[in-house]
């Protein structure tokens, strides 16, 4: 579904990701693990087209993504839930969400019931179905996480990257995100999730990856990377 | 008392101009943080335009109201193009390279060859724009009111409700209003921020070509019509605050209210005094406008 080979990216001069190759099948739902700085961010970025890549192949299906611009990846299928949620806060949540389908509004993806959707969205969320009519930027920080992932989902993404949907929230509500990446998950979403929460990450995720300083380390299935005991000592220590 | 308030209805018509240019400002601030500084100019070929439109019609065989109405959708068109040329030529690489001075200096230069253009083919004189209503005065209670000055108070007050219905309403318009919000995002929504941004700029000189023909019946038109009107728009919008609608009428309001009065009532020498005085208090008070909202920078 997306494959990455030998991606490199940065911010004007200087080089933050070295050739980073990542494969994400169909309906799979890989993570994203690392220290802070390590690039992960960064990474979503240069797949979304937010910074563009300056050496590397990015495969959308088939589709060379690698250069294009935002809107233009977007339309695309691919979507971008993006670190630090980001909601228009002067629209309501509805706006919000509305938005999140702009391509299927706009002729750009194909349309689908997007009312239905946006139930389902206030479905899946209760308390973003209480605050239709609220301004997104008077939303608790939780209730703006899942309106970023509503908004992001919207799409009816071939694929859905996650930026730290847990940064920031309380344990109760870190919790509900990550029942909510179940739920997506068994509904055969293609999820890539970037999360300071590795234990939890690891342990919804099919496959994993482990990023340091720009470079892959570490590759594998999720059960298997989970008991690494190098991973272990790394990442698992501190969260969880 | 009468006199006062024939100078407060006369200075109301002035400020709803003032307010339709820096709505025009607004727009475009919103959604790139720069700004038209030729918008004066934008305003003064828009209602040059408008003249030899309506004039051409009327050369038809219609009517003065026909032929202006007829002319409202042209001279929008041309303010929508003349908009998007600002900013294809003066704007996008500035944005692009994030400079901070480099659309100043552009748009600046842009408003400046739009003069010279419009005094090479109007003229230098003032001209007549002919007036689409009767120019004879109503009586209304104490004061006397030209219909056009009805026209201009409802037309501008329509611009804006429709600009702001559109953005309230329509999927495109919140497109733009999520691009004013945050562009990145708004990017990851699959809206082009950079047409976004095009888009505001052509309805930014629309409103002034607009606010252009509203004028120009009760004034004269001409290549040097525009700069004062544009710099005391800009005046408004500051004092205003650049991200509020109903500061922009209030601001517009006090500023062509407080010229008239201190015209007659001091002297016409000193009719621009009051609103710079204004403007640089709410400058030193409250920069962000008096119906602005403060800056919040992101961490
Ligand atoms: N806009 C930027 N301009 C310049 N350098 C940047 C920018 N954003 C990030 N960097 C640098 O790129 C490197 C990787 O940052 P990135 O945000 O991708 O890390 P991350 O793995 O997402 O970290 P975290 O867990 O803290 O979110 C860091 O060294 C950071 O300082
Ligand atoms: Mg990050």
């Amino acid at each position: 579904m997306l494959e990455v080979t030998n991606l490199s990216a940065g911010y004007g001069k200087v080089e933050v990701l070295h050739g980073l190759s990542i494969r994400i099948k169909p309906g799979q739902l890989v993570t994203l693990i690392g220290s802070n700085g390590a690039g992960k961010t960064t990474t979503l970025r240069a797949l979304s087209g937010m910074i563009q890549p300056t050496a590397g192949s990015i495969k959308l299906r088939d589709t060379e993504i690698a250069g294009l611009n935002t809107h233009q990846v977007t339309k695309l299928g691919l979507a971008h839930s993006p670190e630090g949620r980001r909601v228009f806060s002067t629209l309501s949540v509805r706006d919000n969400l509305e938005l999140g389908a702009f391509p299927r509004l706009t002729g750009a993806r194909p349309k689908g019931d997007v009312q239905a959707d946006i139930k389902r969205m206030f479905d899946m969320f209760p308390r973003l179905g209480e605050r239709r009519d609220q301004l997104a930027g008077t939303l608790s920080g939780g209730e703006q996480q899942m309106l970023a992932m509503g908004r992001a989902l919207m799409l009816n993404p071939d694929v859905l990257l996650l930026d730290e949907p847990s940064m920031g929230l309380a344990p109760k509500l870190v919790e509900d995100v990550f029942k909510t990446i179940r739920t997506l998950k068994q509904a055969k979403t293609t999820m890539l999730l970037v999360e300071q929460f590795a234990a939890a990450a690891l342990d919804v995720a099919d496959y994993g990856y482990v990023l340091e300083n720009g470079r892959l380390s570490t590759e594998g299935e999720a059960s298997k990377l989970r008991d690494d005991p190098a991973v272990k000592a790394a990442y698992l220590g501190q969260a969880h | 008392m009468d006199i006062l308030a024939q100078l407060v209805v006369s200075g109301i018509t002035v400020g709803m101009i003032y307010a339709v240019i820096a709505f025009g400002y607004q727009l475009t601030f919103a959604t790139s943080e720069t700004l038209n500084f030729g918008q004066g100019e934008a305003l003064m070929v828009g209602a040059l335009v408008g003249l030899t439109t309506i004039n051409f019609l009327i050369g038809l065989n219609l009517g003065t109201l026909s032929a202006y109405l007829l002319m409202l959708p042209v001279i929008m068109a041309f303010g929508l193009l003349q908009g998007s040329i600002v900013e294809f030529l003066g704007v996008r690489k500035a944005i692009a390279i994030k400079s901070e001075a480099g659309w100043i200096m552009a748009t600046i230069a842009i408003g400046i060859i739009i003069k010279n253009l419009a005094e090479n083919i109007w003229g230098r004189d003032a001209l007549k724009f002919p007036s689409p209503l009767a120019e004879a005065s109503l009586q209304i209670g104490p004061v006397r009111i030209q219909p056009m000055e009805i026209a201009i108070v409802v037309g501008a007050l329509l611009l804006m409700l429709a600009v702001e219905l559109f953005n309230r309403r329509s999927i495109y318009g919140k497109a733009v209003v999520a691009t004013a919000n945050d562009r990145d995002a708004a990017g990851l929504m699959g809206i082009n921020t950079k047409s976004v941004i095009t888009f505001s700029y052509a309805l930014s000189s629309m409103a002034a070509a607009f606010a252009g023909v509203l004028v120009a019946p009760i004034t004269l038109t001409g290549a040097s019509m525009g700069a004062v009107l544009g710099l005391k728009a800009f005046a408004v919008a500051i004092i205003g605050g650049l991200s509020s609608g109903i500061g922009l009428i209030v601001g517009g309001l006090i500023l062509g209210i407080t010229e008239n009065l201190t015209g007659y009532y001091i002297s016409s020498g000193y009719k621009d005094v009051p609103g710079l005085v204004l403007l640089l208090l709410v400058l030193s008070l409250k920069p962000s406008g008096l119906f602005g909202k403060a800056t919040i920078k992101k961490v």
